[in-house]
């Protein structure tokens, strides 16, 4: 469900990384006001928010369970698992689809803003510098166009 | 091509599977038939055959302890059929051990691990050690006018069978049927059944003849002690022509072989039908048969596939629902006509879709018979080592239930008839003092209630020593000594499915240790099932677990809670009642209010499961009497919105920890809701406390 816009900007994204060697596509995801990058292989699909509800008793960072064509899908909050503010869900709120020890998880985030290419090169490993419970889930560090992306692991980030 | 070879192995694993059991089913049938002093050699030839099968599929599918195992017990059975070796309790035990050992290694070949490559030998050997007496030599026995063609076909068990059908002085016959090609298995199984009453059919083959391209003729070789006349009623008719095959006259000479058509001379009747030599009929190969014969009936279907299939169901009802709501607005915003006749439509798609979720229901049964055919041979093996004689009565084996639910089955049964056969069935001595038949009888019933099988497990052993049961349960601190004199007898018995709590002291091999019961219960309840016990001291058990029938569709009452849609499978339900909030009661610092002259403990839904609520809690509300057995429990909740058929969807790994609930079911409009898990939420709530034991004062009767 990624809207023309997205498609737009990632073609231009391509354009502007050809002939730099391999390269990794990561989604740029808005999460409470920050800018975060999941690896786009993992991302199965991308939904507009869909009515979710709430599962009594389980961990905090577990929004709810929605149904996507049958299935039954639990969406974990990222924000709180990178403990980031969870203000309420604003107007522009997806549900990533990434696949989990077989099981299908939705993610929850702010917004999807682009698919980024980044050569090997421009990924900054995760410094010692970033302490904390954080680091486990950070692949590394990005600077396009001089913004700062910090560039997140789907495979550590779900707790289980 | 992993998924080819994966599909191919799991084919390999249900077929290998149904040989196993079809197999067991033929050695108990032989079994019942020894003790009544009759045999049918058919069901020897198909034992014999099915373990020819299970070879080599075991050689194809490079299994080779299965197959090692297989190739010696087809020698064995081989033997037996063709008489070299007797028919005694002794082979059958062997047999029987056998068939454990097959769904031993099946098992392990499924899930992989290490094969009791000891065992399979021990047993192999012991196979071999059996040996054959050489078998009675050809001789001149077959003093029949038999075309040579006919006997140089024979199998050798085939003509083991003529010889000793000659030997005891049954007559031969031919018939010559045709059959339509499309139902020539349907055909010969029937008329072989038909046979089957008035004598055995030694071989068939086709005769070469065809009446068209549609239909096959075949020449039925069959012994019989009736004579021609009986048969021709039994079995004649139009496509089916009976003559019986002249003996040769006593010190006949003749030599040469005569081609069947001359036989017609001497038929007594005096007919001469247009035979055709036999000879004819060796033109015909064989494999063709055989590819005649394999254009089955059935196919072998994944539960998984039917699950999808359910699904889907699940999903169109959502749509019916979409569409109702349509056609009614439609109806109010003044399109009338086109209002009604979406109705029409609707209420046509409801009734198909009604029928498509019964004919896939339908599809998911399967007999009990399957698991109880696995028990039967558990009775016999066990009651053998423990040196007791019991008799095991099964009632209702055709009763269908959920495929999922007969494979959760078999432990908890298994685990039922164990404690029967060790702990209520006596020694033959203490039978005799207390006057009882020496033989002690465990009857195993099964029937269809409404949408719910029964299941019991009955003995006619010494019963539940309440006393010693209620001793225990207070040493291990699960009754308080003075709650003793409170409980009712259903109650005292019910204490049997507290884990720790045995009804003997006794610990042993096969069960006894204190735990069992409990876990049967927690099996059950996992199958939205419900177990009670009910026993007379001296006189026998009997255990009663009643089972949805199915486990795709549920029956549910939806209700709210906090702004929030749940349901609890209607199986866990006994009722909902409306209640004021000014009748509630404090008893040790619980809930209860007064349902009937009884006390209900009663437990607001949104505290336990800890949802937060905008509003306050109303003045009137209602409760969901939730039960598991004697147990009962009042769910209070704010609204009930009432009943739903739903599919219980499982929540994902990440949810496996929360607890008190069986899953989410979609609700329409892209919405779902929570399912509650009845039986962990009592658990939960009166297990952990002594309450739970007094609360079930209007349980049983």
């Amino acid at each position: 469900m990624a809207d023309l816009v997205h498609l737009e900007r990632h073609r231009i994204a391509r354009r502007e990384n050809a002939g730099r060697g391999p390269v990794r596509e990561f989604l740029a995801i808005g999460l409470g006001g920050q800018q975060y990058g999941v690896e786009l292989t993992g991302i199965r699909e991308i939904l507009s928010l869909p009515p979710l509800t709430p599962v009594p008793r389980a961990p905090r960072h577990v929004l709810g369970v929605c149904s996507v064509r049958g299935q039954l899908v639990t969406v974990i909050d990222l924000r709180r698992r990178l403990r980031l503010s969870d203000d309420s869900p604003p107007r522009r709120a997806r549900v990533l689809l990434t696949e989990l020890d077989s099981d299908i998880v939705g993610l929850f985030v702010d917004e999807v803003r682009q698919v980024m290419r980044l050569s090997e090169s421009e990924i900054e490993p995760a410094a010692a510098a970033m302490g904390g419970e954080v680091s486990d889930h950070v692949i590394g560090i990005a600077r396009p166009q001089g913004q700062v992306v910090v560039l997140i692991n789907l495979s550590t980030i779900v707790p289980r | 091509m992993v998924e080819v070879s994966e599909k191919a192995r799991e084919d390999f694993f249900s077929e290998a599977q149904e040989i196993i059991e079809v197999l067991s089913r033929n050695l108990l049938t032989i079994d019942e038939l020894q003790r009544h002093g009759s045999s049918d050699p058919s069901l020897i030839n198909e034992a014999f055959r099915s373990v020819h099968t299970l070879k080599g599929l075991s050689s194809l599918f490079g299994a080779p302890t299965m197959g090692g195992l297989a190739h010696h017990l087809e020698d064995v059975l081989d033997d037996l059929r063709l008489g070299r070796v007797d028919f005694d309790n002794t082979v059958l035990d062997l047999l029987f051990r056998a068939v454990e050992l097959f769904t031993k290694v099946l098992a392990i070949e499924k899930a992989g691990g290490v094969q009791p490559t000891a065992a399979v030998d021990e047993l192999i050997d012991q196979i071999r050690r059996m040996g054959a007496t050489p078998g009675p030599s050809a001789d001149d026995q077959v003093n029949y006018e038999l075309d040579p063609g006919i006997l140089s076909v024979l199998t050798e068990y085939e003509e083991h069978r003529l010889r000793s059908n000659i030997e005891g002085g049954l007559r031969l016959f031919k018939l010559r049927v045709r059959f339509e090609l499309a139902t020539i298995d349907r055909a010969l199984e029937e008329i072989k059944e038909q046979a089957r009453k008035l004598g055995e059919i030694i071989t068939y083959l086709p005769t070469g003849e065809s009446g068209g391209i549609e239909t096959i003729e075949l020449d039925l070789l069959m012994a019989s002690g009736h004579d021609l006349g009986t048969l021709v009623g039994a079995l004649g008719g139009d496509n089916v022509i009976i003559e019986e095959v002249p003996r040769r006259r006593a010190g006949g000479v003749s030599v040469a072989p005569r081609p069947m058509a001359r036989t017609a001379e001497h038929h007594p009747t005096g007919q001469a039908p247009d035979l055709v030599p036999f000879e004819a009929t060796l033109a015909m190969p064989n494999e063709q048969l055989a590819s005649l014969r394999s254009v089955s009936q059935t196919v072998r279907v994944d539960i998984r596939k039917l699950d999808h299939l359910m699904n889907i169901v699940g999903e169109l009802a959502i749509v019916r629902g979409a569409i109702a709501r349509m056609a009614e607005r439609l109806h109010n915003d003044g399109h009338r006509q086109v209002g009604t006749e979406l109705m029409r439509l609707h209420r046509n798609f409801d009734r198909r879709l009604e029928e498509m979720q019964d004919g896939i229901i339908e599809v998911r049964m399967v007999p009990l018979g399957q698991v109880f055919d696995r028990l039967a041979r558990v009775v016999r093996q066990i009651s053998h080592d423990v040196g007791k004689d019991i008799r095991l009565v099964i009632t209702g084996a055709e009763t269908e239930i959920d495929k999922l639910i007969v494979e959760e089955l078999s432990d908890p049964l298994m685990h039922m008839i164990r404690n029967s056969i060790d702990h209520g069935i006596e020694s033959a001595s203490e039978r005799d003092a207390v006057g009882k038949p020496l033989t002690g009888t465990i009857a195993l019933n099964a029937f269809q209630k409404g949408n719910h099988v029964m299941l019991e497990v009955e003995d006619d052993g010494r019963g539940v020593d309440e006393k010693a049961v209620l001793e225990r349960a207070v040493r291990l601190g699960k009754v308080s000594p003075d709650e003793v004199d409170q409980l009712t007898r259903a109650e005292i018995l019910n204490l049997i499915f507290l884990p720790g709590v045995s009804t003997r002291d006794s610990v042993d091999d096969l069960s006894g240790r204190g735990v069992g019961m409990d876990i049967v219960k927690t099996n059950i309840s996992k199958l939205g099932g419900v177990i009670d016990v009910h026993s007379e001291f001296g006189i026998g058990t009997k255990t009663t677990i009643t089972l949805p029938i199915t486990l795709a569709i549920v029956s549910a009452l939806m209700f709210r809670v906090a702004g929030n849609t749940f349901a609890i499978p209607l199986a866990s339900v006994s009722e909902a009642i409306a209640f004021d909030s000014a009748g509630v009661r404090q008893v040790d610092g619980r809930d209860v209010i007064s349902l009937r002259g009884t006390t209900l403990p009663i437990c607001r839904l949104d505290e336990l499961l800890g949802i937060e609520r905008s509003a306050p809690h109303p003045n009137r509300s209602f409760a969901v009497v939730a039960s598991l057995g004697t147990r009962r429990l009042g769910l209070v909740v704010d609204q009930l919105l009432g009943q739903q058929d739903i599919v219980i969807k499982p929540l994902g790994k990440l949810l496996r920890d929360v607890r008190g609930f069986a899953g989410a079911t979609e609700l329409g409009d892209q919405h779902v809701g929570m399912v509650l898990d009845a039986a962990s939420l009592i658990d939960e709530v009166l297990v952990s406390s002594d309450i739970g034991l007094r609360s079930g004062k209007a349980g049983h009767g």
